[in-house]
């Protein structure tokens, strides 16, 4: 026997040698051991557990577990929903251990999807408003009847020319790219988002470096991890990336966090700094400065990926464009950023400074940052904030390495769906005004102010599960628009759930929750690409279980649909005969002439588009299709790492041409296949040949998707779109600099969420609200001692354009001479209907444009299906503080600069908590003042277009459409 | 050896590439997901901790004593340091080590840490573990766990015989006697392999249940126990009696040449056996009264 096993050994290492020596990899890979924490896959389909909420009694529940994925936020983790085999109800919701990104964990809103599912204020039925806009009067209609009336309308703005007249307007989507093609295949230019009230700022930083405009850091492997946001407890990706930020923290990486208030992260960081807000972008210099002057850089990282030489040759075109001389340049660049300049800027210990840049130089090629909102949404200038953060990747070489920060794009996987309608002919100046053409997403912020200036009307508006009017600034602007019927002609609300919004519509159009709608989607979360797929689960689990279902309103409660039957279905109405092109992309392939379904569109996206599912599939013995809707999630890639550094195969260089920067462009086809990376600006040079990559010592190598190819230490697109002075890494100073305050202003941070709510979309889960349902005032003791208040007092905020009404919470978490509200609470209605668990009851009256809502009722008790809502024991409900907020736009970015120069005081007699005054005329003169700051398309434009092609946007048009041409003609009101 | 480490990566989740694996190794057919979550979730979860800990648990003092190991010998531990799949993993790096290690006194060391990882934390619990494996693991994971079996045994005539006590089993608490401590006390050292010289699996209880003629309440396995004794105690003791009666004698072939090892488990079981029968005599002279 001996002599059999030491035989058998040899044979597998000999097999393990001949593996290897080919460069791959003998065994399947680490991580395949693990606690039986969850149900085996296996067993999904038949598992049995006790019911705990029988306890003591022992009942067995027999379920079929069917995956989904979360719609709170945009980690999008994995859910397993426990469908009672016998009720065909959803019981609960936990982790999906088949996730690839969220690894079956889940934060407080996952489960909480049950609540939303169960909340007995939800929306089941189709309805029309009956009474004036805003008046409370609803009545229930079919689907048909809202269908035909939509189709109708939008028809006829599209045989009319109409078509900008037409525009979706969503929150975060939750979904890659569905939307999109709709409103492509409709011909429309009317996508608009949440963006620039989220994180325009600090896409366009990351984008000027990078030619993608977020980070995905590897922070499992990182030595040093460098936060400004809140990522523990409620970063973007926050389950996701928390998870890995604590395993990278017990593998050694030191966190250094920046946050004027002390997060849960802070607590948890080796490093951390409360700097005055808008003071980062200055602290990151002093950091580069100090790896810059002391040689702690990878030089030759930059010398090989910067496009150092460009920035020599437009800026020091006297001297010899060589390496040498580029780094004698950059030491004095930022000489001036001394750890004593930034300290002051910040109102910070230098020392404390000093120890963190060397903190950071001891990353070698291992250091990952984040920062999305907090610093670069708060301030004018934010977008420096994460173009002078990555400005430490590009220096240290932590650039797609194992531990560093890898571009997005790189880290996210869009398969290809059924059909892909070119973009939309037009240009939609009511969301790309031309004020804003380096703007990174729609202007959104400023859609009620260019309404009720005349630049344009609407015949149809979707809001799609978005609540404007109480998450975007200036509230008060958005009602004065969206109840004026010459400017909006129809607003259908589609959402879940009632919102401050959908107050205003007339049509309210209930859409599904996480577990009642498909989705497709993949997040840049770890260096990997995975998709998720989201789907209605009680008709996974019918089907499973031997019914057929081809609507998914037939599993979900009352009428409550899903988007995509909606709008394939709306879209066949409003182009019955195919006459306008539109129906075309939403036929079946397999029976020409009749409609998609879901089945087919998911069914062939996941059969030709995910690299590696069908072969997954197959060895399950299962169609694509059917390894999704069991496993909910796939892994198409893992360890993407350096494609910039990949050199480009001989086959793709054919007759190939270089231009002045050492791009290279070839004749040879692009291969087919995901994520080839290539510069994107000019996909052709003179001779018409695509442009493959960029020279880099004599090699042709993928690169980075910018204009030059490389790191963009220099933008041109700045430098030639009327920003020269802001051509690199620079520190602008904020609108809430002390310089600019007056000497009894504050600043209010008003942009940190809490870690069990997400804005109005979780409002309706009574376990969240519980835990969280009012937003106090965070005043250092100091600034509530000169004040004589204590925690619990009733204060007074002064903005600009109005004030509100909350209590106060005294604590040492927040720096003196700053004050902080979470943006989350602050929920109201109007009328009787509406979301009651977190909403206070209010009067809204408006004389000329002073606008004053008084709080009449607080959350509290009441009867329901639910008897749980006769147990709510809160009243307070916190202040819509956004409503007092005029809208920043950034000259650049667009990004709404949420921080707000304030005053505050103890509150006068009579007020309530809750309680707002706005004057809403002086909104509009602030708006005016910020739209002065910008440099039109028309001045700037360096080649008669309206934006760089090779920004993004969510939904590009077509070539012709980026031209400038006349202005549309203004109808002033 | 790499047999260890491909046999480790075996008692892992299986997934299509474990296919090559088992080919190699001409087992039967790729291992499946259905009998690996059922053998390995189940009813056996091939961790150290539950079969040499006081607990019977996965984690605590045991897992600590093995992630001691680790750090003895100058690693991190990893995420699950006692996990099969990790400590045959181990012990082919120990193998490998030593086979390219050049001095002979640093060979020697090595040498010395393979035989202590053999002795003190896989001999203690393998042996046991996979004659159940063997017996409940189904075409696939029968043949693995014999030829994990053969390999072990080679292993030993490789690295030699250490005659010290295992420090997992010399801290092993006895089996109480339920009429002074108490039926719990007694229900959960039953269910600590190390103490009761028994490993009872979940597909064990539905056995008893189905040969004393007796429902089987769901849950957990000392709550299924609780229910199957306060149905039939007389019945269920005598049951259990004979389990432990069959295992003395299993051990007692399957441990030959493992010195104390085999006198722990072969003695575990037999006082288990005499406490049972005690108290099977106790419960029918109740029931006579």
């Amino acid at each position: 026997m001996y002599r059999d096993v030491s035989e058998l050994s040899e044979r597998v290492s000999a097999a393990r040698a001949e593996v290897e020596a080919r460069g791959e990899t003998f065994y399947p890979g680490p991580s395949r051991v693990h606690l039986a924490a969850f149900p085996p896959k296996e067993r999904w389909n038949d598992w049995v557990e006790l019911d705990a909420s029988a306890w003591p009694g022992r009942v067995e529940r027999r379920y079929t577990l069917v995956p989904t994925t979360c719609f709170n936020c945009e980690s999008a983790c994995g859910l397993l929903a426990y469908v009672d085999r016998d009720t065909l109800e959803v019981r609960k919701f936990e982790g999906n251990p088949e996730h690839p990104g969220s690894r079956g964990r889940n934060c407080g809103k996952g489960p909480a999807t049950l609540n939303q599912v169960t909340d007995p204020d939800r929306i089941l039925y189709p309805l029309k408003r009956t009474g004036e806009r805003g008046a409370g009067k609803w009545e229930r209609v079919s689907w048909d009847e809202a269908l035909d009336a939509l189709a109708g309308r939008i028809r006829a703005a599209l045989a009319e020319g109409r078509a900008n007249e037409v525009m979706y307007h969503v929150g975060r989507p939750g979904e890659d790219g569905f939307a999109e093609r709709v409103l492509a295949a409709w011909g429309v230019d009317g996508h608009n988002s949440h963006t620039n009230i989220c994180s325009s700022g600090a896409r366009v930083g990351f984008n000027l470096w990078v030619g993608s405009d977020r980070p995905s850091p590897d922070f499992e492997n990182a030595d040093v991890i460098l936060l400004i946001s809140s990522h523990l407890e409620s970063g973007h990706y926050f389950n996701p990336h928390a998870q890995r930020i604590i395993e990278g923290q017990q593998r050694g990486a030191k966190i250094i966090v920046f946050d004027t208030r002390l997060s849960n992260t802070a607590t948890h960081a080796d490093h951390y700094v409360a700097p005055y807000p808008g003071s980062e972008a200055a602290i990151n210099l002093a950091i580069a400065n100090h790896l810059i002057q002391n040689d702690l850089y990878d030089a030759e990282f930059v010398r090989r990926w910067w496009n150092w030489r460009e920035y020599m040759m437009a800026r020091h075109g006297s001297a010899e464009p060589t390496f040498g001389n580029f780094e004698r340049v950059l030491k004095e660049l930022y000489a001036g950023y001394t750890f004593e300049y930034a300290a002051s800027e910040a109102g910070v210990d230098p020392e404390a400074l000093r120890a963190v840049a060397d903190t950071v130089a001891g990353a070698g090629s291992r250091l990952a940052v984040h920062n999305w909102r907090s610093a670069a949404s708060g301030n004018l200038g934010g977008w420096q904030v994460a173009r002078t953060l990555y400005l430490l990747c590009a220096l240290t070489g932590s650039v797609a390495t194992e531990g560093g920060t890898h571009p997005a794009s790189w880290n996210k996987f869009s398969p290809k769906p059924i059909h892909s309608p070119p973009g939309p002919p037009q240009w939609n100046e009511l969301v790309w005004p031309r004020e804003y053409p380096l703007s990174y997403h729609e202007m959104s912020i400023l859609l009620p102010h260019l309404l009720l200036e005349g630049r344009g009307r609407l015949d149809t508006y979707f809001t799609r599960v978005y609540n404007p009017v109480w998450t975007n600034p200036d509230g008060f602007s958005w009602i004065d628009a969206l109840t004026d019927h010459e400017l909006v002609g129809l607003h259908v609300a589609l959402t879940p759930t009632w919102n401050e919004t959908a107050q205003y519509a007339d049509y309210v159009l209930p859409m599904g929750l996480g577990g009642e709608r498909h989705d497709v989607h993949s997040y840049e979360q770890y260096d990997g690409q995975w998709i998720g797929f989201r789907q209605p689960v009680l008709r996974a689990a019918r089907e499973r279980l031997g019914e057929e279902v081809s609507d998914t309103r037939a599993v979900n409660p009352g009428e409550v649909w899903e988007e995509n039957e909606f709008w394939m279905e709306l879209s066949w109405r409003i182009d019955p005969n195919g006459e306008l092109g539109v129906r075309q992309y939403f036929e079946s392939r397999r029976r020409p002439g009749e409609p998609l379904t879901v089945d087919e569109y998911y069914g062939w996206m996941f059969d030709h588009s995910v690299p590696g599912l069908p072969e997954a599939a197959r060895a399950e013995g299962l169609a694509p299709l059917q390894y999704m809707r069991r496993y909910g999630a796939f892994e198409v890639r893992r360890k993407v790492g350096a494609l910039y550094a990949e050199e480009v195969p001989a086959s793709e260089l054919k007759d190939i041409g270089t231009d002045g920067r050492g791009r290279v462009f070839t004749r040879a086809d692009k291969p087919s296949g995901p994520h080839t990376v290539s510069a994107p600006m000019e996909p052709e040079d003179a001779e018409g040949r695509r442009c493959v990559g960029v020279l880099v010592d004599g090699a042709v190598r993928r690169g980075f998707p910018t204009p030059s190819g490389r790191l963009e230490f220099f933008s041109t697109t700045l430098d030639e779109w009327g920003w020269p002075e802001l051509a690199i890494p620079g520190y602008i100073k904020s609108h809430i600099h002390p310089e600019k305050l007056a000497g009894d202003q504050m600043v209010l941070l008003p942009t940190f969420r809490v870690p069990v709510q997400i804005h109005t979309r979780s409002g309706n889960s009574k376990w969240l609200d519980e835990i969280a349902h009012t937003n106090p005032l965070w005043i250092h003791p100091r600034d509530a001692a000169e004040r004589g208040v204590v925690s619990g007092d009733l204060m007074r905020v002064e903005t600009a354009v109005g004030h509100f009404v909350l209590k106060a919470w005294v604590t040492e978490a927040i720096r003196p001479g700053v004050v902080a509200c979470s943006h989350h609470m602050g929920r109201w209605r109007l009328h009787a209907q509406g979301q009651r668990q977190v909403a206070a009851s209010v009067s809204l009256d408006r004389s000329g444009q002073e606008w004053s809502m008084r709080r009449t009722g607080g959350g509290g008790a009441y009867a329901s299906k639910d008897p749980d809502t006769s147990r709510i024991w809160w009243a307070d409900v916190g202040v819509n503080q956004n409503l007092t907020f005029p809208v920043h736009p950034d000259p650049i970015s667009g990004m709404h600069c949420w921080h707000q120069p304030v005053r505050v005081r103890e509150a006068d007699p009579g007020d309530r908590a809750g309680d707002i005054r706005v004057d809403s005329s002086r909104s509009r003169e602030i708006v005016r003042e910020w739209l002065a700051l910008t440099r039109p398309a028309d001045e700037v434009s360096p080649d008669g277009t309206r934006r760089p092609r090779w920004f993004a946007r969510p939904l590009r048009p077509r070539p012709e459409a980026y031209r400038l041409g006349d202005p549309d003609p203004l109808e002033p009101k | 050896m790499e047999l260890l480490r491909a046999l480790g990566v075996l008692a892992e989740a299986p997934s299509p590439k474990h296919r090559r694996l088992s080919d190699l190794l001409g087992l039967p057919g790729p291992p499946e997901g259905a009998a690996y979550a059922d053998l390995f979730l189940m009813q056996l979860p091939p961790y150290a901790s539950i079969y040499v800990g006081n607990e019977g648990m996965l984690g605590g003092e045991a897992r600590d004593r093995v992630a001691g190991f680790w750090e003895a010998l100058g690693h991190d531990p990893p995420d699950e340091p006692d996990h099969l799949s990790s400590l045959l993993g181990l012990a082919a790096a120990l193998a490998e080590s030593e086979r390219r290690e050049e001095d002979p006194h640093s060979a020697l060391l090595l040498r010395r840490s393979r035989a202590a990882l053999l002795w003190e934390h896989l001999l203690p619990w393998l042996p046991p573990f996979l004659a159940r494996v063997e017996e409940l693991g189904g075409p696939f994971y029968s043949r693995w766990a014999a030829l994990l079996q053969e390999a072990v045994r080679s292993e030993v005539l490789d690295v030699g015989t250490l005659e010290a006590a295992p420090r997992h089993l010399a801290g092993a608490a006895s089996l109480p006697d339920p009429r002074e401590h108490g039926a719990g006390a007694f229900l959960a050292a039953l269910f600590a392999p190390v103490r009761s010289g028994l490993i009872l699996v979940r597909r064990d209880l539905s056995r008893a249940a189905a040969d004393l003629g007796t429902g089987l309440r769901a849950g957990e396995r000392t709550f299924a126990m609780k229910g199957l004794l306060s149905e039939d105690p007389g019945g269920c003791l005598d049951w259990l009696g004979a389990e432990a009666r069959r295992s003395a004698a299993e051990h007692s072939v399957r441990l030959e040449g493992l010195g104390m090892i085999r006198s722990h488990w072969v003695g575990r079981a037999r006082s288990a056996a005499r406490l049972l029968a005690s108290l099977t005599e106790g419960a029918r002279a109740g029931v006579a009264t």
